[in-house]
């Protein structure tokens, strides 16, 4: 042989391997729909009640685009939304992708997580539901999460544990919450996670509106980091803890050399190149997943990408601009 | 022996990969550790593997045992493989 095999797989994650050897994606983000029950104060999407988009793909779309990603061996997929658990075809959704034998993770605020419906996804087979517990109290969680309730969010995570589904945490940082990190990785573990992630909240979507009163200060991010690194070692072994320090500008400087194997599909069917920019490389009502993946790589190398990560350097606050989708 | 519950294996021009769906880890497969893996996924044995290997690749310094063992060695301590 002219190659040893033993030595052939270096580890990387999903985030990290490169797309351009790669015949499709191996992660497909799909927000499945705008709509949403709740109207938090940082939503990136700015999702909320009666915030579909008027154009979101129909049902024939939705079930083409799901035989797309299996047909061509997509191994990994999310929903996410606005609230996922809102889509009228969520359940037939979620049975098509499972039955078809994708790994994929749920992501939602968790308020329809009833005994019911958690033990329909257990059934199902979906790898993980991540429950978004924006505070480990239901001063701080009400108060992001506006028509949200913190009891019901956790009653849900205790469902969903209840039915046996793996559950991740997902957690938001403000500046009235960033305090309540060591508690809420607690909670997370007590309720049955296995993961928990969070990161820096992005200036984008409702959080333009809320920034103000709502971004924490870099001396607030300061201490939640390092109770972070102090919770991850805690809980190693026990429940992973993943949280991102790298700041926007350095993530989207490393990703134009290295696009990940990722693609954003939004709920009208347009594809992002990642979501923090506003960049769109392909729509699925009018070209095949096979098109937009070959000219994935060539939409990362067009000059307006580069300039507009530059232009965050000047202007950090140009991540207001996300929605303003820019088609390559 | 069989691929873990949340391993998935793609077959890609430069060989394939392995995508541990839990911990979000990617192993990229030269192409003979994809021969391997498409054999396990099949369901042969180890014997079976060894044999189908030197069927198909030139063993002439003789490693094709030796790292085939390494690699399932490898897979199993990774938590990829099981059985």
């Amino acid at each position: 042989m002219s190659e040893s095999i033993a030595t052939a797989i270096p580890a990387s994650t999903p985030a990290s391997t490169e797309s351009g050897d790669l015949g499709a994606p191996l992660y497909v983000a799909w927000q499945i729909t705008n709509e949403c029950n709740l109207a938090c104060l940082h939503c990136i999407e700015e999702s909320g009640p009666g915030k579909a988009f008027k154009d979101e793909l129909d049902d024939r779309q939705v079930f083409d685009v799901l035989a797309q990603l299996m047909d061509a061996d997509v191994p990994y997929l999310s929903f996410s939304g606005g609230e996922p658990m809102v889509h009228p075809r969520f359940f037939d959704m979620v049975e098509y992708a499972c039955s078809r034998g994708a790994e994929l993770k749920i992501e939602t605020n968790g308020h329809y997580l009833t005994p019911e419906n958690c033990a329909r996804l257990k059934a199902l087979g979906v790898k993980a539901v991540q429950v978004s517990l924006d505070g480990a109290s239901r001063e701080t969680f009400n108060r992001m999460r506006v028509l949200g309730e913190f009891n019901v969010a956790v009653d849900g995570v205790r469902n969903l544990r209840e039915a046996g589904v793996p559950i991740e945490v997902n957690y938001s940082p403000t500046r009235f919450n960033v305090h309540e990190i060591g508690a809420a990785v607690d909670l997370a573990y007590a309720l049955g996670a296995i993961s928990f992630y969070t990161g820096k909240t992005m200036y984008t979507g409702n959080a333009v509106k809320t920034w103000h009163k709502m971004a924490p200060s870099d001396e607030q991010y300061g201490p939640y980091f390092a109770t972070l690194h102090a919770k991850a070692d805690e809980y190693r072994g026990r429940m992973r803890v993943h949280f991102h320090e790298m700041g926007l500008l350095e993530e989207l400087r490393y990703r134009l050399h290295h696009p990940a194997a990722l693609l954003i599909l939004l709920p009208n069917g347009l594809v992002k190149l990642i979501n923090a920019l506003p960049f769109v490389c392909g729509d699925l009502r009018q070209q095949s997943l096979k098109q937009i993946w070959a000219n994935f790589q060539d939409a990362w190398r067009d000059p307006r990408v580069a300039g507009f990560v530059e232009d965050l350097a000047v202007d950090p606050g140009k991540t207001r601009t996300l929605h303003q989708w820019v088609h390559l | 022996m069989h691929l873990a519950k949340h391993v998935k294996f793609r077959e890609e021009k430069f060989g394939g990969v392995l995508f541990e769906t839990r911990s979000e880890k990617v192993y990229t497969l030269n192409p003979a550790a994809t021969a391997v893996v498409r054999e396990i996924k099949a369901g042969a044995d180890e014997a079976a593997i060894r044999q189908r290997l030197k069927d198909q690749f030139d063993d002439k310094g003789g490693s094709i045992d030796r790292d085939i063992t390494a690699l399932i060695a490898d897979l199993r301590a990774k938590g990829l493989l099981e059985g």
